[in-house]
Parts: structure tokens; C-alpha cells; sequence
């Protein structure tokens, strides 16, 4: 648990998806696109369509070097500054996946090239060589709240004066590997993600992001306050019944939330169960925000969710107005939740959160500086 | 005479979850398979239901549905008898 981080600063967030960089893609989700389409759940080796959101021209499969190289360039032309990963300016890298599905092609084709991508400390490696990094590079991986994880340890080397900034780089590119992993547990199906939606059957759809921050002490639009990390250590794949561990989570950002107007940018996947325990804990904790999730647009960007969905929430602020929650009206599971586009200029700050397996939960609040 | 493919689903049970304590015959037809007494997590659902699919050619489509399948014998007894291959039914 770690719920009283200090108070930094973003002097910069960006994200890439497939709609393009942060503010392309909050133009798509105002229009209410989404950017899943069904694509064959292995790949070029077939199996049922499921929905996923991948970047413009790449198939799933993987290849050497991996085509997801080209939008980790272009994000990396949006990072201001350079000498990352020299002394004082650390990077942290995380996502959930890294190159694992290098380790699958090369199961699958016994080209040992692949190899080098599968794992997270060679696919750093590779990533450093490729963007021109020193060093200090640091891994940090917790499934889906990993984003989140990142940008705590960057505000606590910040706020503890060990860095003058630091940049955080969270990445998740799809591959047959874990698409077929989340098919097997049977919530990747036909049906398109709607998030927060009651409905007979849930279903999450994937996508590839990536996203950055750079954090400092003192400088930049915006102001990272009140994160909150929770792990209910319950089970693999749930989350205690009762709810009680999104409650817990988002009690570490109520305090620096108390007397301020919040919006709140849910996990929403579109799993019922979890979907309506976050909505429970959500309304309980800030009765009056509206509730958006924009998975059912971009997918689930697992590892890089956090992070890519904060730097859309940053630029809904700077842009006056915030995308709702795809899948359009009707039978929503509370009448907080958002369906259409609403103004952001009523509210002081967004909370952010996402929610991983075995329990683990994750928020932030961000307001402009 | 106890239902064949009954019979099948609760032997299929025991082999695919090693399940060395238990027989076959003494899974009872109406209990929850999952959080009952046998003691079956979410991981073992899945594994049950990977199985299930390749030995009868059945397609559960969502966890909704299979955890309404799975919810006792009984139940999944009837689901494969609507949803699988005839042809690899027990007779």
C-alpha cells in the first residue's frame, strides 16, 4: 500500500494508440470511434475472431525486429529532452508483457532471433540500444497496474532528490501469445467491450499502446497527487467478492481529493464482475463524479493502460471536454456513469485508476498545475 | 443406472484436475463444482473447461457460461448433452 506519495509534477505525457498520439486519440473517442475490429485470435495461425485494437499496418504475429519498434520511435519523438538513462535522469520501462511473444514465434519457428525480445530484461536492453538511453534503466512490472507502479517510483527517486527528473515508458503491443492466453479464460468473444454495461455476458477487447511521463519536482503543467497502490493478495484471478479491495485503493486518493470536484476515469474492461465492484467502490468514494471508461475504444492496453489513459485524461483537460464511455445509452449499471462527452472545465482534478489480476488496484489523481 | 456421460464428465473430473483423493462415484450430481466441496478454484475451472471442449467439441463462449455450465454434474451433464458432438457422446 502506498497511499501518501508526494506531490510532483508531469512536465510532459504523451501516449501513441492506434488512433494515433494522445490528442488524435481523444478526437476519435470524443466521435465516439473505437479502433477494435475482430482480428483472428493466434494470428496467421487462425482461431476465432476476438476484438482487438492494433497499430495501423501491424499484424499480430510477431516478427524480427518487432514492427511494434515504429510507434515506441514515434513516441519517443515526443519525449522532450534527451540523455535518458544518464546519471540524475532515470527511466523507468514498464508494461505487463514486454516481447513475450518473441518467445512464442520462436517456439512456433525455431528462429533463435527471436529470443532476445521475449524476455523483459533482453527486450530493455534492445529498447535501450534502439532509443539511445544510458544505463540507468529500471524494469517494473505488476500486470496491469504496472503504469501506475512506474510512476510511483519515479516520484519517490524525484521527490527524494535521488533524480531532477525522471521519465516513465509503458508499453504493451499484442501478440497471438497473449491473446490466446485471455481467450482462454474466456472474456476475449465475439462481443465488443462495454464497459460498466449490464448485459448478459462480459467481454474485454485488447490493444496495443504505449505511453510516457516525465516527472519532475517542481516543473510542468501538471500535478501527480495522492497515488494509491493496493494488492488484496486474494487469488490469481479475483478480486475478494465484496469489493472491498477497490475501496481500500481508492481511500488512498480521497484524502487529496477531499473538497475538490474530480472526474473519474475508470479501469472499466468490461468483465461484469469487476466492472461493477469498481463502479460500487467509485460512486461510494466520489458520489459526484462522472465515471468514464474507454476501453470499449482502445481496448485493454494491459500493462500500459495506466499510463496511456492518463496522458488521454491530461490532454481531455488541456481540451475543455472529456470522451465518455463507448457502447452508448441504456440499462447503464449507475446513472453516474458518463455515455456521452461531458465539459471538464467544472472540475478540479481526474482520478485515475486500473485494477489487475490477483487483486491489485491502483489510483492517482491529477490536476492541472 | 447412472447416466454414461455422468459417469464420463465425473471421471474426466478426477484425470484432468488430479484430483488423486477423490473417486469418480463420489462426486455428487447437484453440489457446486467450484468453491464446494471438492474444492476447485477459477484455474481449475478453466482447465476443466479447455478439456471439456476438446473431448466433446463443445464452444463456451464467455466465463458466464461456463460457470452456469459448470455450476454442478448435473448441469454440465446437461450442456454437453445439448452442446457436443453426438458422435462422441457415451452411448
Amino acid at each position: 500500500m502506498a497511499d501518501a506519495a508526494p506531490t510532483v509534477r508531469i512536465a510532459a505525457l504523451g501516449c501513441i494508440t492506434p488512433f494515433g498520439n494522445a490528442a488524435a486519440t481523444r478526437e476519435a473517442l470524443l466521435r465516439g470511434e473505437t479502433a477494435l475490429r475482430p482480428v483472428a485470435v493466434l494470428g496467421r495461425e487462425g482461431g476465432e475472431p476476438v476484438p482487438m485494437a492494433l497499430m495501423p499496418d501491424r499484424a499480430l504475429d510477431e516478427t524480427v525486429p518487432p514492427a511494434w519498434l515504429a510507434p515506441i520511435r514515434l513516441l519517443r519523438d515526443q519525449v522532450p529532452g534527451e540523455g535518458w538513462g544518464a546519471p540524475g535522469r532515470p527511466v523507468f520501462v514498464t508494461g505487463s508483457n514486454f516481447g513475450v511473444g518473441g518467445l512464442y514465434a520462436l517456439r512456433r519457428s525455431g528462429d533463435p532471433r527471436f529470443a532476445v525480445w521475449g524476455a523483459p530484461p533482453t527486450c530493455t536492453e534492445q529498447l535501450r540500444l534502439e532509443l539511445g538511453w544510458g544505463p540507468d534503466v529500471s524494469i517494473l512490472s505488476h500486470a496491469c497496474v504496472s503504469a501506475h507502479l512506474g510512476l510511483l517510483e519515479a516520484t519517490r527517486v524525484v521527490a527524494a532528490g535521488l533524480a531532477d527528473e525522471a521519465l516513465v515508458l509503458s508499453f504493451d503491443f499484442l501478440s497471438p501469445f497473449v491473446a490466446g492466453g485471455f481467450h482462454a479464460l474466456k472474456i476475449l468473444n465475439a462481443s465488443f467491450p462495454a464497459p460498466y454495461r449490464e448485459r448478459g455476458a462480459g467481454a474485454i477487447g485488447l490493444g496495443d499502446g504505449a505511453a510516457f511521463a516525465l516527472v519532475t519536482r517542481d516543473r510542468g503543467d501538471w500535478r501527480l497527487e495522492g497515488q494509491s497502490l493496493y494488492n488484496e493478495m486474494h487469488h490469481f484471478t479475483s478480486n475478494r467478492a465484496d469489493g472491498s479491495g477497490f475501496a481500500r485503493c481508492l481511500a488512498g486518493v480521497t484524502r487529496a481529493a477531499a473538497g475538490r470536484r474530480v472526474w473519474f476515469k475508470g479501469h472499466g474492461t468490461g468483465t461484469l464482475e469487476a466492472g461493477r465492484m469498481e463502479l460500487a467502490a467509485a460512486t461510494r468514494a466520489f458520489p459526484d463524479a462522472p465515471i468514464v471508461g474507454w476501453k470499449g475504444h482502445l481496448g485493454h492496453t494491459l500493462g500500459s493502460c495506466g499510463l496511456v489513459e492518463l496522458a488521454i485524461a491530461a490532454e481531455s483537460i488541456r481540451g475543455g471536454r472529456a470522451p465518455g464511455t463507448i457502447a452508448g445509452p441504456g440499462s447503464p449499471m449507475a446513472a453516474e456513469v458518463a455515455f456521452a462527452p461531458f465539459a471538464t472545465a467544472g472540475y478540479d482534478a481526474v482520478v485515475c485508476a486500473s485494477n489487475a489480476f490477483g487483486g491489485a488496484h491502483a489510483a492517482l489523481l491529477l490536476s492541472h498545475a | 443406472m447412472p447416466d454414461p456421460l455422468s459417469v464420463r464428465l465425473k471421471q474426466l473430473i478426477v484425470e484432468t484436475l488430479r484430483l488423486e483423493d477423490i473417486q469418480p462415484a463420489n462426486i455428487p450430481d447437484n453440489e457446486p463444482l467450484v468453491g464446494g466441496g471438492l474444492s476447485l478454484d477459477s484455474i481449475d475451472a478453466l482447465e476443466l473447461v479447455v478439456r471439456l471442449e476438446k473431448e466433446f467439441g463443445i464452444k463456451i463462449s464467455s466465463s458466464e457460461e461456463a460457470r452456469v455450465a459448470l455450476s454442478s454434474v448435473s448441469s454440465l451433464t446437461a450442456f454437453v448433452r445439448e452442446r457436443g458432438d453426438p458422435s462422441r457422446l457415451p452411448a
